[in-house]
């Protein structure tokens, strides 16, 4: 322990009276007064006692930030697993929006397929059905005007008939084929 | 009293919860707290191995996990157990209470084990009672919690 000079002394309490300052720290701990002087015994009593309740006011405040920064750090713990979570659902919803992109293109494809094939297979029909005319109507003109010529019936109306149904049923099919090719290469342009 | 305490500890804030509350308690009246293990190792290695301005400290209190640091609590006990000459009280003070870890501390030579919580004070209460056992290599391993 240390006793402080008579000089010392008198220095710290006047000090202490007019300045209020007053000595701190654990410096204060090996920090004597004589037996004989109890201003001084009090001076170091009043200098402990500021000195404590200066260190239980800091110790409380660096207990609270302590407090407070394990709070924040748990705090961002929490943000950073929640960042985390919405960057999966992110990559989950990417996921889902270009495999439902490549559906809609899929089930596009197969509908301008479908399309196609309809309009391919009424075509088909078209082409058959009128097909099927020309020549019915052909061979129908063809059978009459041979049952004329062998009957040796009147053949003028008939020849003129035959004649012109022919050409007519030539143009007209000639027309469908013609149709159809500009329709074929149209579709297969437009893909 | 302890003339001479050494924390060692990353937390800085802790440090100043631990001066005070040593402080309060009448438990050092000279603390010098470190950041890192590899500071508080060129220190030892300094007064290795005669101290000659008897700077060493009388008490070492150690985190387990040093944050930034070469190695961590356990080592640097070990570190100056048996690589500088021993002659403190050592221990760790964590808020770990991995028993695993204790029994490392153990085997290398620590001689107690605080848990660090918010209400630190009536473990060192505690710790200094012990003090003397510790300092005489008398009392036997302890953990406070």
């Amino acid at each position: 322990m240390l006793e402080v000079t008579k000089y010392t002394r008198d220095v710290l309490l006047e000090i202490a009276k007019k300045k209020k300052i007053y000595v701190e720290g654990n410096f204060l701990k090996i920090l004597k007064a004589p037996a004989d002087d109890p201003e001084f015994q009090k001076y170091l009593e009043l200098c402990k006692e500021k000195d404590s309740s200066a260190r239980r006011k800091r110790l409380e405040v660096t207990k609270q930030v302590q407090e407070q920064n394990k709070k924040l750090e748990e705090a961002n713990v929490i943000n950073a697993s929640l960042v985390l979570e919405l960057q999966n659902r992110m990559e989950e919803v990417e996921a889902a929006k270009a495999e439902a992109e490549t559906l809609r293109d899929k089930a596009m494809e197969d509908l301008d397929t479908l399309q196609k094939r309809t309009q391919f297979e009424l075509i088909n029909l078209i082409v058959r059905v009128a097909l099927w005319v020309i020549l019915g109507v052909g061979l129908l003109t063809t059978i009459l005007y041979i049952y004329v010529l062998s009957a040796n019936l009147d053949s003028t109306i008939i020849e003129t008939t035959w004649s012109n149904l022919f050409g007519i049923l030539l143009t007209n099919s000639f027309s469908i084929v013609g149709t159809i090719m500009g329709v074929k290469y149209a579709t297969d342009k437009s893909n | 009293m302890i003339d001479t305490l050494m924390l060692i500890d990353d937390e800085n804030l802790f440090h100043l919860v631990f001066e005070d509350a040593c402080s309060l308690l009448d438990i050092a009246l000279s603390i010098e707290a470190l950041d890192s293990s590899d500071e508080a190792d060129k220190k030892f290695k300094k007064w290795f191995p005669d101290d000659p301005n008897h700077e060493r400290p009388q008490c070492v209190f150690v985190d387990l996990n040093i944050i930034g640091s070469s190695f961590d609590g356990i080592e640097m006990i070990r570190k100056i157990n048996h690589e500088y000459g021993n002659g403190c009280v050592i221990g760790i003070i964590s808020s770990s209470s991995d028993i695993q870890e204790i029994e490392k501390a153990k085997a290398v030579g620590a001689q107690f084990w605080i848990i660090k919580s918010d209400d630190i004070e009536p473990r060192l209460e505690e710790f200094k009672k012990d003090y003397d056992g510790y300092a005489k290599k008398k009392a036997p391993f302890k953990i406070y919690n």
